[in-house]
This record gives structure tokens, sequence and C-alpha cells, in this order.
């Protein structure tokens, strides 16, 4: 079973600056690859672990995702190959967009059986673009899948959680399927699979390459600002624990909230 | 767009309906429904939809998502340029495959919008709400997820009639196969309406030191919440007590947060409870800029003071 992990590469949302002026930068941030995309890897990894084939990562996005110390990441995380596709204008692309440019890459790499994607990227997580992927190939398409097994059919064994219950449905290759994050806990590389990373292989491709290059965009980013903070007072209470338990509940039964 | 044009509204969640109706008001044009049950039709009617669109001879054992091809072709027959659809699991996957049937994006999970000369511009969180980003659409049509709980539902007006026209399911051409349905156990709360609420992050080292976390819940008369790594990653807790972005918003009076570090994704979730104190042991952590009163000390020696403290008052 040959598998595509679409992997988001993002700078990480734990070093996002907010300004004084409520402004938002992103330019000191490291990039990362999403954490709940990693739990899809871990996903893809497994299948192919027990049922044979590759896994291959799929990862779009502006030029800082070529990065040599990510690559290596998820390459030692048991991925077989890497695809890059590296375009500007995937920086603030719409999901119409970004699904368009994943669909043609899997469509290029042909011979595949089964899309994963994380629960959501780490910097929209709109829980979109695995799904528009799906129908934009004419796949079968489900979300929210927390375990897959193969059937002796042949067809997929799925867990799906939902808000109130959970579905096991029966579904029929080729699939696009979007994960939960606890679907499964990703492994930390070991030395070996790290050494053997380097080995690899990667490939880059452009737009261009896919016959995606002049897609309209669909949205206009007009403003990313700070959410309305709600004003603390930050009264921060020192002495020994015992001291600091007393006069924080005489601080709560002064507001009356005890 | 044209104004002449009516909104169309879809979800599997009755309640979650009626308040997608709610929010399609603000376009000032007909609203129409789009249904696959009598109570769902009388729901919709009842919330002040214009027209509803009933499917009709639906095979046993559909999922509701299959709903799709019916809707797509809903859309492309009558010309809807606005399409509301719940945020719900299933809701999120219909959004998505008809977002790329139409070939645009779904604008997801948006808190407001507008509609100004024609084109329609929503704001919605990104960095799992470290930011909020305005965007406008440059689609014909134009798909909005919208969550349970961000729009008031109209007051319904009991036996009120909408024109109804039924549809004929269009069959997917690929279906999944329904197995087993479970149901998950029952919510163990309701965080949304807790007026006190006590929550442990990873500063909590094992799980059996929970249990000095649940005195103190109980010693305050306080609902148990936790980080989400607490509960998707380590499984101690249930999921519908994790708060944030992807969990619970709390609007309590009281919140009280041990050992968590204060990442957005999580503080969002907060942000509607009246105090906020926490206790962690590095004065630095970013939780402090964010609450009334904060303690910079081990937790394990803190709240067993603080249980003391409440035994002799
Ligand atoms: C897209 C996305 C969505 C997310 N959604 C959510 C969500 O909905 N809810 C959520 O909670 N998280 C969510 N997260 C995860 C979030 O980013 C944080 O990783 C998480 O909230 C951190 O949990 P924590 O504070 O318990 O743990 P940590 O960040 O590990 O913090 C533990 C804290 O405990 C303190 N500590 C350790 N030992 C002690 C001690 N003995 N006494 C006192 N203090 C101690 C440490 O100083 C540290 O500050 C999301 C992340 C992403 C990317
Ligand atoms: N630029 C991208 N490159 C590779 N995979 C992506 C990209 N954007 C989104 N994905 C995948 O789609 C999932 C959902 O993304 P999102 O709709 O942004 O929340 C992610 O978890 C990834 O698996």
């Amino acid at each position: 079973m040959n598998i595509i992990v679409c992997l988001k590469i993002t700078p990480d949302p734990e070093d996002l600056e907010v300004g004084r002026d409520g402004s938002i930068s992103t330019e000191r941030a490291e990039w990362t690859i999403g954490g709940f995309d990693l739990p899809a890897l871990e996903a893809g990894v497994r299948l192919v672990e027990a049922h044979g084939g590759k896994v291959i990562v799929l990862c779009a996005g502006p030029a800082e995702i070529n990065n040599s110390k990510i690559k290596k990441d998820i390459l030692s995380r048991g991925a077989d190959e890497l695809y890059t596709i590296v375009d500007e204008s995937l920086r603030h692309a719409g999901t119409a967009r970004t699904a368009a440019v994943l669909a043609a890459a899997v469509q290029k790499l042909g011979e595949v059986d089964l899309v994963l994607s994380g629960e959501g990227s780490a910097d929209l997580y709109f829980q979109q673009t695995g799904v528009q992927v799906g129908e934009r190939l004419g796949w079968m398409t489900i979300n929210a899948v927390s375990q897959i097994e193969v059937g002796a059919n042949g067809a997929l064994a799925i867990q799906r959680t939902l808000e109130q219950e959970i579905e096991l449905l029966e579904a029929a290759l080729p699939a696009a399927i979007a994960v939960t994050s606890d679907i499964h806990e990703p492994r930390l590389a070991s030395m070996r699979e790290i050494l053997k990373a380097g080995r690899k292989p990667t490939f880059e491709w452009s737009l261009a390459e896919l016959g995606v290059a002049d897609l309209p965009e669909t949205i206009d980013i007009l403003k990313v600002e700070a959410p309305p903070r709600v004003a603390r007072k930050q009264v921060m209470i020192e002495g020994s624990p015992e001291e600091a338990a007393k006069a924080l509940l005489s601080h709560l039964r002064k507001e009356g909230v005890l | 767009m044209s104004d002449a044009s009516q909104t169309l509204v879809y979800s599997e969640d009755e309640n979650l309906l009626c308040e997608l109706i709610g929010a399609a008001g603000a376009f000032h044009r007909p609203v129409a429904a789009l249904v696959t049950s009598p109570s769902a039709e009388q729901r919709a009617a009842e919330a002040g939809a214009n027209l509803v669109y009933r499917v009709e001879h639906i095979p046993a054992g559909t999922l509701s998502e299959d709903v799709l091809p019916t809707l797509a072709k809903l859309v492309h027959d009558s010309l809807f340029d606005v399409v509301l659809i719940g945020s719900t699991v299933r809701g999120r996957l219909v959004a998505g495959r008809l977002a790329a049937r139409l070939n645009t994006t779904a604008l997801t999970d948006v808190k407001s919008f507008t509609l100004e000369s024609g084109s329609i511009t929503i704001r919605h969180m990104i960095f799992g709400g470290g930011a909020e980003r305005v965007e406008r659409s440059l689609s014909p049509a134009v798909i909005l997820t919208i969550g349970a709980g961000m729009f008031d539902a109209p007051p319904a007006q009991p036996g009120r009639k909408a024109e109804t026209t039924p549809l004929e399911f269009v069959p997917p051409e690929k279906q999944a196969v329904l197995r087993e349905r479970k149901a998950l156990p029952p919510a163990s709360v309701n965080l949304a309406v807790a007026k006190r609420v006590v929550c442990p992050g990873r500063g909590i080292a094992k799980q059996e030191d929970l249990a000095m976390v649940n005195d103190l819940a109980r010693a305050l008369g306080a609902e148990v919440a936790c980080t989400r790594p607490l509960s998707e990653g380590l499984g101690w807790l249930p999921r519908e007590r994790y708060i944030g972005i992807s969990g619970a918003n709390i609007k309590s009076d009281l919140y009280l947060g041990l050992g968590v570090s204060g990442q957005v994704q999580h503080t969002v979730g907060i942000s509607g409870s009246r105090i906020v104190v926490a206790v962690n042991r590095d004065a630095n952590a970013p939780i402090f800029e964010q609450v009334d009163y904060g303690i910079a000390a081990d937790l394990y020696a803190v709240v067993p003071a603080l249980i003391q403290a409440l035994r002799e008052h």
C-alpha cells in the first residue's frame, strides 16, 4: 500500500509575537512540522510497516519549508521519500489553492492508495485542506478518523470519533483520510533512523511542474491582529505556601467568587 | 453576488440549524434550509426559514454526509451564492467537499461576517486563537462554517409553516459502509455552566496526583477541567474536560490553573472567566500575564495549603 502523508510546515505558534499595537509577527518564529500532523505520519508509517509499500510525505509552502533539519526530522520518523512544493503564493493561500496543489501532486505521483492528513494545521487549524484534497481527487473522503485497519477484503476498517458517538465504517481504496490528533503518539526517531534519513530521497516541485501555476486566489487577507485581551489585575501573591494560600482565599472572598 | 439571490443553510444538528437561520438573517434576504427529516423541517420553519428543501427517499444506512451530492446539485441549480454550514465534524467534511466542488475556500468557524457592496468579509481565529484574521472572499459562491453557540437562533414561532420543496436524494458515487455506531459515554460535565473551575496542567507529574486536585475542587465546590495534553495525550481526563480552542469555553466566576503554562490555545477558553488565578513554579510563565491573582510556587506545596486553609475556615 502506497501512502501519501500531507504535513504542513509552519511558524511555531508558540513563537508568535504580539506587538503593543496588537500586531502579530511570526518573523522570529522557528518553523516546525505541525504537531497535529505528526500523528498522520505515524499512522501512515504503521500501516506500511504492517502491510508493505511506502510512505511519501508532501509538504507545500513558501521557501522556509526547505529546511534541512525539518526534512531530516520527517525522514527519520519513518517516511521513505519527501516531496516539497515551494512557492511564495502558498504562504497566504486559501485552502482551495493549497488543496488544488496537493491534489495535483498526488495525481502526478500516481500509484497511491491512501492520502492521510492531520487533524488541522498548526497555524490555521481550519480542518479543511485534507478533505478538500480527497474531494478534488474524487476519492472516498473521511475526517476525524481515530483508527485505521486493513480488512480481509482489502478495504479499510475505520473508526471515526464524532461529538457524541463513534462510527465504525468500511471504506474502499483509494481514500483520503484526515485523522485525529490522538490516533497515535508520534514516535521519537532512533539513532539508526536519523542516520538513515540523510540517505533518503527528497524532491522539490514547482507549481509549474504540477500544472497549477495560474490558480486564482479565492480569499483576500485584509488584516491579522491579536484577539481582544481581557484586562486582568495581575496581583502576584508572595510568601510561604501557607501564607499565600490564606492570602489568595481572602482575595477570592472579597471578589465574591467563593 | 446578486442581491436577488438567497442564502442556504445546512446542519445535521437541528439546534445549530436554527442558529444558522439566525445568522443568515443578517443578510436581509430570503433564507432557505436544506433538511433531511420532518423534525428538522419543522424546526427550520419555526425558526423563520422562508423556504425549506426536504430531501426525500434517503436510503437506509445513509450517513448524513452523503447528502453532499444533493446539496451540491441544489446550490448549482438554484444559484445559491452563500451557503452556511454548521461546524460539526460532519459539517466540516460536507463544507470541505462542497468547497472543492465549487473550487472555493470554505471560510471556517467565523466569529462575525459582513456583506458589503456584494462581497463577504469574515473574521476568524488562526494560530489556535493566537490571532484573528479578517478575510474577504473573492469567489462567486461563498461557504461559511459556523460553530454552535456563535449566533442566536431566532425565537421559535410554534406552528409556523414554510414553503417546502421536496428534493430527490442524489446517491453519492462513493459511500462508506456503516458497520456500527456506538454512543460515547455521556458527557460527565458541562464546563460551560460551571461556577468555579480548577484546571490542572502538565505541572501535574503523575495521574495519582489528580486526587489532590480533586480534593481541592471538592473543597472549593468547583468542577475539574484540564489542558489538552492531560486529556488527549495522557488520557487522564475525558475530552469534554479540556479547555481551549479545540475544547470547552468557560464563563465561570473563578478559574484556578495549576501547573498551566498559559499557551494561547488554552487561554482563549478562559477569557470569559471573571477571576483567573494561576499557580506555576515558573515566575515567567506566560499565564501570569493573564491572571488576576498569581502564585509563583510549587503547586505540590500550594494545593495542600489551600485545602488546609479552606478546611480551617
Ligand atoms: C492548533 C492547536 C490547538 C490546541 N488546542 C488546545 C486546547 O484547546 N486546549 C489546550 O489546553 N491546549 C491546546 N493546544 C496545546 C497548547 O498549545 C499547549 O501545548 C497546552 O495548552 C499546554 O498545556 P500545559 O499548560 O498543561 O503544559 P505545559 O505547557 O507543558 O506547561 C506546564 C507548566 O507547569 C509548570 N509546572 C511544572 N511543574 C510544576 C509544579 N510542580 N508546580 C507548579 N507549576 C509547575 C511549568 O512551569 C509549565 O509552565 C493546542 C495546540 C495547537 C497547536
Ligand atoms: N501546505 C500544506 N502542505 C502539506 N499539507 C498540508 C498543507 N496545508 C494543510 N495540510 C494538511 O491538511 C491538514 C488540514 O489543514 P488545515 O485545513 O490548514 O487545518 C493538515 O493537518 C495537513 O495534514
